[in-house]
C-alpha cells in the first residue's frame, strides 16, 4: 500500500487528484490507499448496477449508475480505484462514461490485476498491487454474497473436493 | 436446442447471431450489457489448404470485438478437446500473426456468471 501510495504521490503531487471508488468492494482498499496519499486529495464514490439486477430484461438491458458521483470532475485529475480489473469491462465504461465530461486526466490504479483475463485492452491502468492467478478472492471488501467483505485480509476461495 | 436471441443494442452484424451453446449467449448478453460492440462468427480463416487449394482445416471464432480488434472464441469443451482447439488457435496466430485472438473457457464464463451473477445452464 506504501508503495502504491509513493507512487501516486510523485505523479500527482500539487495536483490534488479525486479518488473515485466504485461501490462496494474498493471501499476497503480506497480507505487505506487515501491514507497512504498525503498530498491532499479528494475522495467519491459511485455505483454501477450488478449485471443480475437487469438481466430478467434480456438485451435490453445495460449497465447504469445506482449512484453518481457526487463531485463535478470536469478539469480535475481523475483517479479511478478499483478493487480488481479481469475482462476489462467495467472500467472501459467509466472510462468512456467519465471522459465526456471533460476531466483533466483520467487514470486507475487496481489492487488486483488479471490481465491474461482482458478483453479490453486500451485501459489507463497506471497502478498495479497485485497481479493474480485466476482465483476467487474474499476478504477487505471482496464478497461472496456480500459475505467475508469484512476479513481483514485476502483469501482465496476454492471449492471443496 | 433453440436459444433466445434478445434484442440486442451492441450488436454489429447483420444477420441475427444463431448461438451454439448457452455460454456463447451469455457471453453476448455480457457484451452488450456493457455496451462492447460485437459481432458473432464475422469471419473465417483458412488454417490448412490441400495441394489443390481446397480447404481442409478453417477456424471461425464466435466473437469479433471491433473496438479492440479482438477475436473471442468461447469453448465449453472438455480438456481433450479443448486441447485441439488450442492447437487450432495456435495455427492461426502462426497464420496470421496480426490476428488477435483470445479463448474463453468454459471457467471464464463461470466466473463472468459469478461476478455478474448471471444463471448459466448446467
Amino acid at each position: 500500500m506504501e508503495e502504491l501510495g509513493r507512487e501516486v504521490v510523485r505523479d500527482y503531487d500539487g495536483r490534488e487528484p479525486l479518488l473515485v471508488a466504485p461501490l462496494k468492494a474498493s471501499v476497503v482498499f480506497v480507505a487505506d490507499l487515501s491514507r497512504a496519499i498525503p498530498i491532499p486529495h479528494a475522495l467519491d464514490f459511485l455505483e454501477l448496477a450488478s449485471y443480475g439486477a437487469d438481466a430478467d430484461t434480456g438485451g435490453h438491458a445495460r449497465i447504469r449508475f445506482l449512484k453518481d458521483l457526487d463531485s463535478e470532475i470536469a478539469g480535475r485529475d481523475v483517479l479511478i480505484v478499483e478493487d480488481v480489473i479481469d475482462t476489462g469491462l467495467t472500467l472501459n465504461y467509466l472510462c468512456k462514461t467519465l471522459a465526456l465530461r471533460d476531466p483533466a486526466s483520467l487514470a486507475a490504479v487496481t489492487l488486483l490485476d488479471r490481465p491474461y483475463r482482458r478483453l479490453v485492452e486500451d485501459l489507463p491502468v497506471r497502478y498495479v498491487g497485485f497481479t493474480v492467478p485466476d482465483e476467487l478472492f474474499v476478504g477487505y471488501g471482496f464478497d461472496l454474497a456480500e459475505q467475508y467483505r469484512n476479513l481483514p485480509d485476502l483469501h482465496v476461495l476454492r471449492p471443496k473436493s | 436446442m433453440t436459444l433466445e436471441t434478445p434484442d440486442f443494442q451492441a450488436y454489429r452484424g447483420e444477420a441475427p447471431p444463431r448461438f451454439a451453446n448457452r455460454s456463447e449467449l451469455e457471453c453476448a448478453k455480457v457484451l452488450d450489457y456493457y455496451g462492447v460492440p460485437w459481432e458473432y462468427e464475422p469471419r473465417t480463416f483458412v488454417l490448412e489448404q490441400d495441394d489443390d487449394g481446397r480447404v481442409v482445416e478453417a477456424f471461425k471464432p464466435d466473437f469479433y470485438l471491433p473496438e479492440q480488434d479482438l477475436y473471442v472464441e468461447v469453448t465449453v469443451m472438455k480438456q481433450s478437446l479443448v486441447t485441439r482447439k488450442n492447437r487450432k488457435l495456435r495455427k492461426l496466430r502462426e497464420r496470421y500473426p496480426d490476428v488477435r485472438v483470445k479463448l474463453f473457457y468454459k471457467r471464464d464464463i463461470e466466473r463472468l456468471a459469478e461476478r455478474y451473477r448471471l444463471e448459466l445452464a448446467s
